[in-house]
């Protein structure tokens, strides 16, 4: 079971891993979009790696309201309740 | 001289109906044609997002066309030869008196044989049998499946193309069917738009897309509401259109009825997104204004727009920005609509099917609502875009269709004049 103080490490891995870059790079306050250049399909990819991660599905409703790297975080660990995958969502 | 093209014949296969006059009495009384998802066998339906689609249902080739070609054929192609053998019927084409190798097919489609893509996939990944795969799977699979059957069941030995561009795919096939005959190589072309891939694995990768509208899956007449403000995606369809082309000398020799005249065609890319468009419509209005250009048309002469308008939150703003970018003060006077509307999104067929709609305006003098614009967006809102069928009298009309990877087109409609 993952525990609260991993999700914002785990969210922060699969990003850095997702954008190549390095994780301690990635801050909690980013903005998705202006900050780490995320577009719109790239959003909805790093949340499906995001969702298969934590097993959770995110409505498209609840979509406009992640709009930084803590809003994911706080997202998750609000929803997430089952047990963890890997940040990459591979594992 | 440059020889003018006209449409000569129209063909329908949609979920507003089979035939041209049950589909253009629906859209004018603004019927929808999108209803729940049928369940896909033993999928669990639930984990879909969306949960409705523009389907036709019941549809039987068999009580189309007879023999054995049709039922060897996918889903796509089956529309596309129903449409087509409609088309040309109304078109009166007696193609066994004409020089066959003047006779061209170019189909755009976007998905391909679906269908049998997921049954043979199934039988090799799942039941693991690579020994058992369908022989006349690759005929069935393949993308020019589609034009390949039209071709023998027409006797068409002229061009035979299939342009895939997504969504804007038979928008294409109808300005390359204008092209090829203005430059001499086919007196007619028959431009088709088919797709159905109505499937499990299609359907699943536009949710995952978040492509697709999800909040009104009890509500499916309501789903495909393109410049209103609730629009939360598009609603995905299947059909097929087709359009008989072909050079005025010709039509006027066997005294052909006229719809409209192909008069202006425009492809461009936006080099910029796989699956966004600029956010400043500027690419949308250089593509609209080549096509204007030409058909040698200003935009002030547009009285109608068949816009692509999906129902997407983003596209149907940049699509009116783009309009008011290069109509200036005459996009408060164009009437415009959104057959999305009635239909969902054919992907493929899209284009074709606003070809049928442009043609059978300025034919008919009506416009068919748009349906579900009870609530509009105030980014999107233009006087000319109606709720209620519209009496006009329309001599130019431009049709929009946008396709992922990037790919615009645009096709300009004009009254016959001789």
């Amino acid at each position: 079971m993952s525990t609260d103080t991993d999700i914002p490490l785990r969210i922060r891995s699969a990003l850095a891993e997702f954008l190549g870059r390095d994780v301690a790079s990635i801050k909690p306050g980013d903005a998705l979009r202006d900050d780490l250049g995320l577009d719109s399909l790239a959003t909805i990819e790093l949340l499906y790696r995001i969702e298969d991660a934590f097993d959770v599905e995110i409505p498209d409703t609840d979509l406009p309201s992640l709009v930084t790297v803590a809003d994911v975080t706080t997202y998750i660990q609000r929803t997430a309740v089952k047990g963890p995958g890997s940040p990459s969502g591979k594992g | 001289m440059t020889p003018r093209i006209v449409v000569t014949g129209l063909g329908v296969v949609s979920a507003l109906g089979i035939g041209v006059r049950q589909f253009w009495d629906a859209a004018l009384a603004g019927r929808s044609g999108v209803s729940k998802l049928s369940a896909f066998e033993s999928m669990p339906m639930e984990a879909y997002r969306s949960q409705v689609a523009g389907q036709i249902h019941g549809f039987d080739v068999g009580q189309y066309i007879e023999g054995a070609s049709a039922e060897r054929v996918d889903r796509f192609a089956q529309l596309a030869m129903v449409a087509t053998r409609e088309a040309l019927a109304d078109s009166g084409l007696q193609l066994d008196h004409e020089d066959p190798h003047r006779t061209g097919v170019i189909v755009g489609a976007g998905m391909g044989g679906m269908l049998i893509a997921e049954q043979e996939y199934h039988r090799v990944y799942e039941q693991l049998k690579p020994n058992r795969v369908v022989p006349n799977f690759i005929p069935m699979v393949t993308l020019n499946s589609a034009s390949g059957a039209l071709a023998i069941m027409c006797g068409a030995k002229g061009p035979n193309l299939t342009i895939s561009t997504a969504c804007s795919s038979s928008a294409h096939a109808i300005g390359l069917a204008r092209e090829a005959i203005r430059t001499g190589r086919a007196d007619v072309v028959i431009a088709v738009g088919a797709d159905a891939s109505i499937v499990p694995l299609t359907f699943g990768g536009f949710c995952s897309l978040r492509a697709l509208s999800t909040s009104f899956n009890s509500f499916p007449e309501k789903a495909s509401r393109p410049f209103s403000r609730t629009r939360d995606g598009f609603v995905m369809g299947e059909g097929a259109g087709t359009l008989v082309l072909e050079s005025l000398a010709h039509a006027r020799k066997r005294n052909a009825q006229i719809y409209a005249e192909v008069a202006g065609y425009a492809a461009t890319s936006e080099a910029h997104h796989m699956v966004v468009p600029r956010d400043d419509g500027l690419e949308i209005a250089e593509t609209m204004a080549m096509a204007l250009r030409d058909a040698r048309v200003r935009p002030a002469q547009v009285d109608y727009i068949n816009a692509h308008a999906t129902s997407t939150p983003i596209g149907d703003v940049v699509e009116i920005k783009a309009i008011k970018h290069l109509f200036k003060r005459r996009a408060t006077e164009v009437a415009i609509n959104a057959t999305k509307s009635l239909l969902g999104h054919t992907l493929g067929a899209a284009g074709a099917l606003a070809g049928i709609v442009c043609a059978l305006t300025i034919d008919r003098g009506l416009i068919h609502p748009t349906i579900n614009y009870d609530d509009p967006d105030p980014e999107c809102a233009l006087p000319g875009i109606s709720g209620q069928a519209q009496e006009r009298s329309v001599e130019v009309a431009l049709l929009n269709a946008f396709g992922f990877g990037s790919n615009n087109a645009s096709v300009v409609f004009k009254r016959f004049v001789p």
